[in-house]
């Protein structure tokens, strides 16, 4: 069975290169030939699995790409198919027609909830938690559940490598029995001492739920914490991110100024991430350093100019709150006078429901600014855009409801501002650009 | 006019934006000239019930509906004469688990979570109310109710949702509710005012 599922995927695999499609229909078919196909695979001495609720295929990205840069051969799942499916194909892919992966690691980005089909087969030497937050609630619903699928999958000989500044993840050497090794990001001129962001995924203590007093915050829940009861609290982590600068996109680990590759804080976060688990593979600060400036190349423009106005666009990632959150703190430290568009027509990939209340988890009431100029709604969910911006305080004048961009490209055209920024996720990118780069 | 809204366990019971309803009505009474107070009670704080005209719940993690009942069910009676007096008492989403110990209507624990867009209609108001349901938990009294579901699930498998006594209004639905449906949020703002004036 072994044998006839895996020649099966890889000739999927082959037409799905020749055919350009998807990745996850050879791992479907392999696993109904062979549903423990998994656990008859003989895996790379190094195993790293990365998962949580966000970050973890930029930082399996920035691991493997790194790794390869120094000469090791790498098995992972470049093209982000991170559902049991996905994750078979990427594995069948390097395998053998025997079921061996003949590279030296193996960095595999895996969906928060599958590793609970995955870890127990993989047995990886490294578990990667990049962070866990509230997010897709038609799927997830609540934390809990997230929490509870990640942790009764860890095998009992993985290493953990997670947030310190996230107190739920820093709570799970109270779960498990494991070795943790914490990476964090220490307090910088970003960090805040009063709370600005609402509905945060937890602000209680994991272990005797009082609330828990922090020193400062770095984003969100984010931070440096206590407990205001019992003795819980954030320790300096093994990895510890400092001196961020991003405008240069650098962070200092270990005295050495690193490349995040981004001027965004999630690009610190997987960036601290990344070198922590480096790190645990053996390679020297020094090395890391040279090879994530080498990946990264040079810092890129965030904006483009067409004529009087600069353009940005900042891709965020629907059905939570956190990368909204940044791209909306980031717009608010902009002094010049900007227009937003905000919008899309799709939710979810996954399911047809139009929950929005993820909406009020946003805290687009940093937009409520003399600096704002005109806010732009746009698609599906333009009326519900347009209440959040009105309870949000923007006053009803400035907010604009449209179709798609192009209908709105004459009124950006001719607009005062100085600045455009669009947010949104999926489609909007492409179009954004489209509609408003300058013609060569 | 003065009104005072309490917001039970705001913190503490944070899941699916549901603060929006408190956004919503502080917005929809400022704009007619009102003065609106909002107070944000913990789990910590003792919340003197014959303060406030509307007071809201909604949707929590299960280790917080938990910990929020064991606190409310200590003011029982001050939440029953509460009600009595006809002062308004929204409770949405899985939030409605908390409440069974008043003894007005029973809940069920469902084996899966419930979710799914709704399409509803209601007495309360005229037109169409655009709701989500994300909650492990529905209502299974079929007397009292408050919405016709198009779309969505109610209470004991029919497809009638929600329970009202008094001014008790208690639905398995989020939106946020009020921030989504004007219709509705109206209905509650008149029910305010004709409170205050009676």
């Amino acid at each position: 069975m072994k044998f006839i599922a895996i020649i099966t995927a890889k000739i999927l695999i082959l037409l799905g290169k020749i055919l350009k499609r998807g990745s996850s229909l050879p791992g479907k078919v392999a696993l109904k030939i062979d549903k423990k196909i998994l656990s008859k695979l003989t895996y790379p001495n190094i195993k790293v699995v990365v998962t949580g609720s966000a970050g973890k295929g930029s930082t399996t990205n920035k691991i493997a790409k790194t790794l390869k840069l120094n000469g090791k051969t790498v098995c992972f799942n470049e093209e982000g198919s991170n559902l049991a499916w996905g994750v078979t194909t990427s594995l069948l892919r390097f395998s053998t027609l025997t079921g061996k992966i003949k590279t030296e690691y193996l960095v595999l980005e895996i969906d928060e909830r599958y590793t609970k089909e995955c870890l127990k087969y993989i047995l990886p030497d490294y578990v990667v938690i990049t962070n866990l937050t509230k997010d897709q609630p038609p799927r997830q619903h609540y934390i809990d559940n997230v929490y509870h699928d990640l942790i009764s999958s860890i095998p009992k000989n993985s290493k953990i490598i997670t947030l310190m500044d996230e107190a739920l993840l820093r709570n799970i050497e109270n779960d498990l029995p494991n070795e943790i090794i914490y990476f964090g990001l220490a307090q910088n001129k970003y960090s805040y001492k009063t709370q600005i962001f609402e509905n945060l995924t937890s602000t209680f203590c994991p272990k005797c739920d009082s609330p828990l007093i922090y020193d400062y915050y770095n984003f969100e829940n984010l931070g440096s914490y206590k407990c205001s009861k019992c003795s819980f609290k954030y320790l300096e982590p093994k990895t510890l991110g400092q001196d961020i600068d991003l405008e240069k996109e650098e962070v200092t680990i270990d005295n050495e100024k690193i490349s995040i590759g981004g001027d965004m804080l999630y690009d610190v976060y997987n960036t601290i991430s990344t070198v922590a688990v480096l790190k645990e593979l053996g390679m020297s600060i020094k090395d890391i350093k040279n090879s994530l400036a080498k990946l990264n190349g040079p810092k890129k423009d965030k904006f483009f100019k067409n004529s009087d106005k600069l353009y940005r666009y900042f891709s965020c990632k629907s059905e939570n709150a956190p990368t909204f959150n940044q791209a909306l703190y980031k717009i608010s430290m902009d002094q010049d006078e900007k227009d937003i568009i905000i919008g899309w027509n799709i939710i979810s990939k996954r399911y047809p429901h139009t929950d929005v209340s993820w909406l009020y988890d946003i805290e687009f009431e940093l937009l409520n600014s003399k600096n704002t100029n005109k806010i732009y709604v746009l698609g599906m969910n333009r009326h519900d855009l347009k209440t959040r911006f009105i309870l949000a305080g923007i006053p009803e004048d400035k907010i604009i409801e449209g179709n798609n961009i192009p209908e709105i490209k004459d009124k950006i055209l001719n607009s005062p501002a100085k600045k455009i920024y669009c947010m949104s996720h999926y489609e909007y990118g492409a179009i954004f650009k489209n509609t408003f780069k300058e013609e060569k | 006019m003065k009104f005072n809204i309490a917001h039970l366990f705001p913190e503490e019971l944070d899941l699916y934006g549901e603060n929006g309803n408190i956004k919503a009505l502080k917005y929809a009474l400022e704009k007619k000239g009102y003065t609106v107070t909002i107070t944000n009670i913990s789990f910590n704080d003792t919340p003197n019930f014959s303060l406030y005209d509307f007071i809201y719940i909604g949707s929590g993690r299960p280790i917080y509906l938990e910990k929020a009942k064991n606190i409310l069910i200590n003011y029982k009676e001050k939440i029953l004469k509460y009600l009595e007096q006809d002062k308004i008492f929204l409770v949405t989403g899985n939030a409605l688990s908390i409440f069974d110990f008043l003894n007005l209507y029973e809940y069920t624990t469902e084996k899966e979570t419930v979710t799914s867009n709704v399409n509803a209609t209601t007495s309360l108001c005229n037109g169409v109310i655009k709701a989500f349901q994300n909650t492990d938990y529905l209502i299974k009294t079929t007397s009292n109710l408050l919405f016709n579901i198009e779309f969505g699930y109610g209470n004991s498998s029919t497809k009638l949702e929600g329970f009202k006594y008094h001014n008790f209004y208690v639905t398995s639905l989020i939106g946020p509710l009020l921030a989504r449906n004007n219709n509705l949020l109206n209905y509650f703002i008149e029910l305010l005012e004709e409170n205050k004036q009676a």
